[in-house]
């Protein structure tokens, strides 16, 4: 291993001057960051700074325009994709599906990276969709046509399906969409819960600023100008910063030592 | 070692249904026809070995045909069922790649200038792999691979074939021109034994299955797939290759069947789901099967006057497609 | 008194001379109108004999030459093979499309249509733009005979046409004596190859079978030439197999079936199909080839 890339025990994921864009377009350059074990990541920023550009790049979908990515102390790119997938989980914004299937088979296929090719799913693989399915709430709609669940139903789908995937790093694009409100809270607490006890590493993009507050230990701010912020969630949590980064100005409230942020 | 997961009942039982149907219509395209053999005449005539003319329109005009039926069902069906999932699109069919234009417009060629069976078929594969080649090569010539550029690129050709063949059928006459168009509405008169077209078939079959895991995965996306491990772009253009290859050996044997390719994935799919572990076998069983009984009705129907298999199907094929579309609960459409 | 002119020589001359003015005004009926009715009842009238003919069906242009016309047939379609002399003919087309821009061009004072065979559409047209137009329908040889003979007249070759049709009339009464009392032998006749086709009951044909006491298995099939099921033709398991002598290779194909009476008895044959199908003078070349294939003795 080089010299320069002491790896610290707990560094999970780290970016070397990493550059993230589409094309002409950069969403950030020169990024150096080292996320550990246990951490929790929030990914804020208006619509269109990159959130999910950088995401799919952190996740190994897409190559970084520039820079280098480590996992676990190697390189990202050195992975094949089934090693790959057996370590990061993706939570992607996906289309409606296109042919039927059921709940259950759905999640189920979040085993595939640990099987070999001519292996058949095990007993104990059906035992962790049963778990995942009752964790997210959908137990009962095991054997329903995925096509006919609702846009929140196929959302804890999609989260069921990354919880039998059984990744090390978790990355989430936008993991609330379509959720009522008692599942987003819900189901975030269960997440970081398991994150934080198994030293895994979580990072989501969010739009709901107060569900960033409450669950990220950490943040990566998308400005509006193309920089790049990154730190501990206390640090940039403040009115001057959440104002700049919408482009709209923000007020902070403090009800019974919880921050709260209103737009007004 | 791990334990096999048990195939589900409902598929288990489908698979067996498929096959105790596939049995009758064997017997039955065997049984039945212009010459008339009594049932008991027919077993015999299947273990004996005397030489009666009884013997021979078995043996020498229905099981060829009956073989072959099934040979390119089987074909069909399972390139129409792996292009709906490599397009994702439930509309596709094996044709949409343009491989039944390549081979139709060669046929037609053979056709018009007099040339006989074997040549309709052998320059019939070749413009099915010119196609291939054509579509192919474009689309890796343009170096922006991606199953949409595929699909475009393959519509144009398809058109272009498709003019040819209205010019060629424009500018003839007569009974060259009645051939034409039985090749073109797919016609087993003239079928041997399906021979090489058969390990096509088995070698289609076991690749693809080979390949039905991570093409559940891949049908939700090219990306999602990525992210769970699967490599879209090889699985991808090797499996486009098979179909294409499918598609040109049964274009080769029957001319241009249609609607089969089509509706015979989205019949099982609504018993069986979309696993394509157990989807690409029993989509194969069950084109066998439907078109072995849509070529023997169209020898019997109107007999001894004879209707080109492909106007079957398309006459089967249409309500059971409208049926599918305007199903309440579960569908792909 | 000077010469006196009789009375009546002077009426008779008055008369005269009013007679000559009055028939200055009067138009010439030196010959007589060409009055002919075709074989859809239309009825056609000609000034003069046409001079200027087109033939839109190959046996047609056979007719108009054994009618004594061929020196007045100025276009002919495709496959107008038949003299060596209508090979020079300028060709207007196929008979199932033609150019009628061309048709015009060579400005025909009489077309020679045939019902059946030329796209109808095609047919009115011309009928539209006011070129006489003569359409056959030929089935039987009494059509035949009938056909060339009013050809003939059209044409002003009536000396010609009417003993040419008197002569067919005689060779053909012959030859229905001579085949009278001649055992019935079933014959098929294959048309294609893929897909298998043969003749129904309404082609000509079947006239030619009827004089050598053939029988055409297939009369009832809906169409003058319709696709067949191989079986079929097993189970009827005709006597006779014939084929057009283009595609003699065929028959190779039959030769597999070995308990077929026809290959028993090897009575496959390859014949000039011109001659068998084409509703002309050359069918009788037609009925003894085909009288002689079905009865050797």
């Amino acid at each position: 291993m080089p010299a320069h890339a002491k790896q610290r025990l707990s560094e999970k994921l780290r970016a070397e001057q990493l550059g993230v864009g589409i094309g002409e377009r950069w969403f950030c350059r020169g990024l150096e960051q080292t996320f550990e074990a246990g951490q929790i990541w929030g990914v804020l920023g208006a619509n269109g700074t990159g959130k999910t550009t950088l995401l799919h790049t952190l996740a190994g979908l897409r190559q970084p325009q520039q820079g280098q990515l480590w996992i676990d102390g190697q390189p990202l790119t050195q992975l094949d994709s089934k090693n790959r997938a057996r370590q990061i989980g993706v939570l992607l914004q996906e289309a409606t599906p296109a042919f039927p299937a059921s709940v259950r088979e759905v999640a189920l296929q979040g085993r595939y990276p640990h099987l070999s090719p001519w292996q058949w799913e095990t007993p104990a693989d059906i035992e962790h969709v049963e778990k995942a399915l009752l964790q997210v709430g959908l137990a009962e709609l095991g054997d329903r046509d995925q096509q006919l669940l609702s846009g929140g139903e196929r959302q804890r789908l999609k989260i069921a399906s990354l919880l039998v995937q059984q990744p090390q790093l978790w990355l989430l694009d936008e993991p609330t969409n379509h959720l009522d409100l008692h599942h987003q809270v819900g189901l975030l607490h269960q997440l970081c819960a398991q994150v934080r006890e198994q030293q895994q590493l979580l990072i989501m993009s969010l739009h709901d600023l107060n569900l960033a507050a409450r669950f990220c230990d950490y943040l990566i701010l998308m400005h509006l100008d193309g920089t790049i912020q990154a730190g501990p969630a206390v640090q940039l949590l403040t009115e001057a910063v959440l104002s700049r980064l919408y482009g709209h100005p923000i007020r902070q409230v403090i009800d019974r030592g919880q921050s709260i942020f209103i737009p007004l | 070692m791990s334990l096999p997961l048990s195939i589900p009942l409902r598929v288990k039982m489908f698979g067996l249904l498929l096959l105790a149907l596939g049995l009758i219509s064997f017997l039955i395209s065997l049984g039945v026809g212009s010459f008339s053999i009594s049932w008991q005449t027919l077993g015999s005539l299947l273990i004996q070995q005397d030489p009666s003319i009884e013997r021979s329109v078995v043996m020498e005009l229905r099981l060829p045909r009956a073989l072959s039926a099934m040979v390119v069902g089987g074909q069909l069906a399972l390139a129409g069922c792996l292009m709906q999932a490599l397009l994702r699109n439930p509309l596709a069919d094996p044709y949409v790649l343009g491989v039944s234009g390549g081979a139709s417009v060669a046929a037609l060629l053979a056709i018009m200038f007099g040339l006989g069976g074997f040549w309709v078929s052998g320059s019939a594969l070749l413009g099915a792999l010119l196609n291939m080649l054509v579509v192919f090569g474009l689309v890796q010539r343009s170096g922006r691979w991606s199953s949409g550029r595929l699909l475009l690129t393959g519509i144009v050709i398809a058109s272009g074939w498709g003019a040819m063949v209205s010019f060629l059928i424009a500018i003839s006459d007569g009974a060259g021109l009645k051939g034409m168009l039985f090749w073109l509405m797919g016609d087993f008169s003239h079928s041997g034994y399906p021979g090489w077209n058969s390990a096509w078939l088995g070698l289609g079959l076991l690749l693809s299955m080979a390949a039905a895991r991570p093409l559940n995965i891949l049908v939700r996306g090219e990306l999602q797939a990525r992210a769970l491990g699967v490599n879209p772009q090889p699985l991808q253009i090797s499996l486009y290759l098979l179909t294409s290859l499918l598609t040109a050996s049964a274009v080769t044997q029957a001319g241009s069947i249609g609607f089969l390719g089509l509706v015979v994935p989205h019949l099982v799919r609504i018993v069986i789901g979309s696993d394509h572990r157990w989807l690409l076998p029993c989509s194969v069983i069950a084109g066998a099967v439907l078109l072995l009984l849509a070529d023997t009705l169209a020898r019997t129907l109107i007999a001894p006057q004879q209707l080109p298999v492909g106007v079957i199907t398309a006459l089967l094929g249409v309500p059971l497609f409208l049926i599918l579309l305007n199903r309440d609960n579960r569908g792909s459409l | 008194m000077g010469p006196v002119i009789p009375l009546s020589l002077c009426a008779y001359i008055q008369f005269a001379l009013i007679l000559a003015v009055l028939s200055a005004f009067q138009p010439t009926i030196a010959k007589a109108e060409i009055q002919v009715v075709d074989d859809m009842r239309t009825t056609l009238t000609l000034a003069v004999p046409a001079q200027r003919i087109i033939s839109l069906a190959p046996h047609l242009t056979e007719l108009l030459f054994s009618a004594g016309a061929g020196d007045k047939v100025v276009g002919v379609v495709s496959y107008s093979d038949y003299p060596a002399a209508a090979t020079r003919i300028p060709i207007i087309g196929s008979y199932e499309r033609f150019d009628l821009e061309q048709i015009l061009a060579l400005k025909p004072d009489l077309i020679v249509g045939w019902k059946s065979g030329n796209p109808q559409a095609a047919l009115a047209q011309i009928k539209q733009l006011g070129i006489p137009i003569y359409l056959t329908e030929p089935r039987n040889f009494a059509d035949i005979a009938s056909n060339l003979e009013r050809i003939g007249t059209l044409a002003g070759t009536s000396t010609v046409s009417n003993a040419a049709a008197a002569t067919f009339r005689q060779e053909i009464a012959q030859l229905q004596i001579r085949y009278q009392d001649s055992p019935k032998v079933t014959v098929f006749y294959q048309v294609w190859k893929e897909p298998l086709m043969t003749f129904n009951g309404d082609h000509l044909f079947n006239q030619i079978l009827q004089v050598c006491g053939g029988r055409n298995l297939f009369v009832d099939l809906p169409r003058l030439a319709s696709p067949i099921d191989l079986e079929a033709v097993l189970k009827a398991d005709p006597e006779v197999l014939i084929v057009g002598e283009s595609n003699r290779d065929w028959l190779s194909d039959w030769r597999r079936w070995s308990s077929l009476k026809a290959v028993k008895k090897a009575r496959l044959h390859a014949l000039n199909q011109d001659v068998l199908v084409r509703p002309t003078l050359r069918i009788i070349e037609g009925v003894r080839q085909v009288c002689a294939v079905l009865q050797p003795q």
